[in-house]
């Protein structure tokens, strides 16, 4: 099993899922006045539950990769954009809670090591 | 590790182009009044075009989240309001000036927007400087 164990492999997954969905609504924010765009989300949680749920959780993880999805089927604006401003901040706030959530947990798997080793 | 601080540039890009938004606003706004513009003719009213970030390279190696980035800045053609004025010296034969097509309502409200967007871009930048730190806090 070595040092890191499964619980290491979802969380350090996690954080990357939650990164990238930072990237993607701070990309939906820059882009609230490009005439004719749409917006993008990624549903990291699923990829990371599906992979969990399958016959060899530790290949799959490592195997994983998190897509960003076109939301195309909305307008909100006369020229075709659809991003909703007040929607992406909550999405970022509520991604930024999810991040700091999986850093504490791994701060703390981290703390256990170090006093497993005496240090 | 590069996702945090491409979101920051991502951000960064949206700071940009609504700063830009912002500069040729205040154009629109100083010029409201200008009946002579460079070739002679009323000011024209102007408009910044944006579109989606990295349409080039690294938009084929499949990076697709790559801000946004100003298409150019464009005239718009639509005709400018006529006002009676025989004594103006830009006047013509009947006596009317033809001012330029800016209209000062559709300006302020244009800056409100921009304003706006400027924040939120600045609010998304914030939250991942947050999250970059959080990062840093595990090697504590």
């Amino acid at each position: 099993m070595g040092l890191f164990d499964l619980t290491d492999l979802v969380v350090q997954r996690g954080l990357e899922g939650a990164s990238l969905r930072q990237q993607v609504l701070a990309n939906n924010l820059a882009n609230a006045n490009t005439a004719g765009f749409k917006r993008s989300d990624v549903d990291f949680q699923s990829s990371l539950s599906a992979a969990l749920d399958s016959g060899d959780p530790a290949q799959s993880l490592d195997a994983l990769t998190f897509q960003p999805q076109a939301d195309t089927s909305t307008t909100m604006t006369a020229d075709g954009n659809n991003v909703d401003t007040d929607t992406e901040m909550a999405g970022l706030t509520q991604n930024a809670v999810e991040y700091e959530a999986l850093a504490a947990v791994e701060q703390q798997r981290f703390a256990m090591l170090k006093s497993a080793m005496g240090a | 590790m590069s996702g945090l601080f491409g979101a920051i540039g991502i951000s960064a890009s949206g700071m940009t182009a609504e700063r830009l938004r912002m500069d040729v606003t205040s154009e629109n706004l100083a010029n409201a009044d200008s009946t002579r513009g460079a070739d002679g003719q009323p000011y024209r009213r102007q408009e910044v075009v944006l579109q989606q970030g990295g349409q080039s390279f690294s938009d084929a190696l499949g990076q697709a989240q790559a801000g946004v980035e100003v298409a150019g800045i464009v005239s718009d053609p639509s005709p400018g309001r006529k006002v009676y004025d025989p004594g103006h010296p830009d006047a013509d034969a009947q006596g009317y000036v033809t001012m330029p097509n800016v209209d000062t309502v559709t300006e302020m409200t244009d800056l409100i927007t921009e304003s706006r967007s400027y924040e939120a871009n600045t609010q998304a930048m914030q939250t991942a400087k947050q999250l970059y730190l959080k990062t840093l806090d595990l090697l504590r």
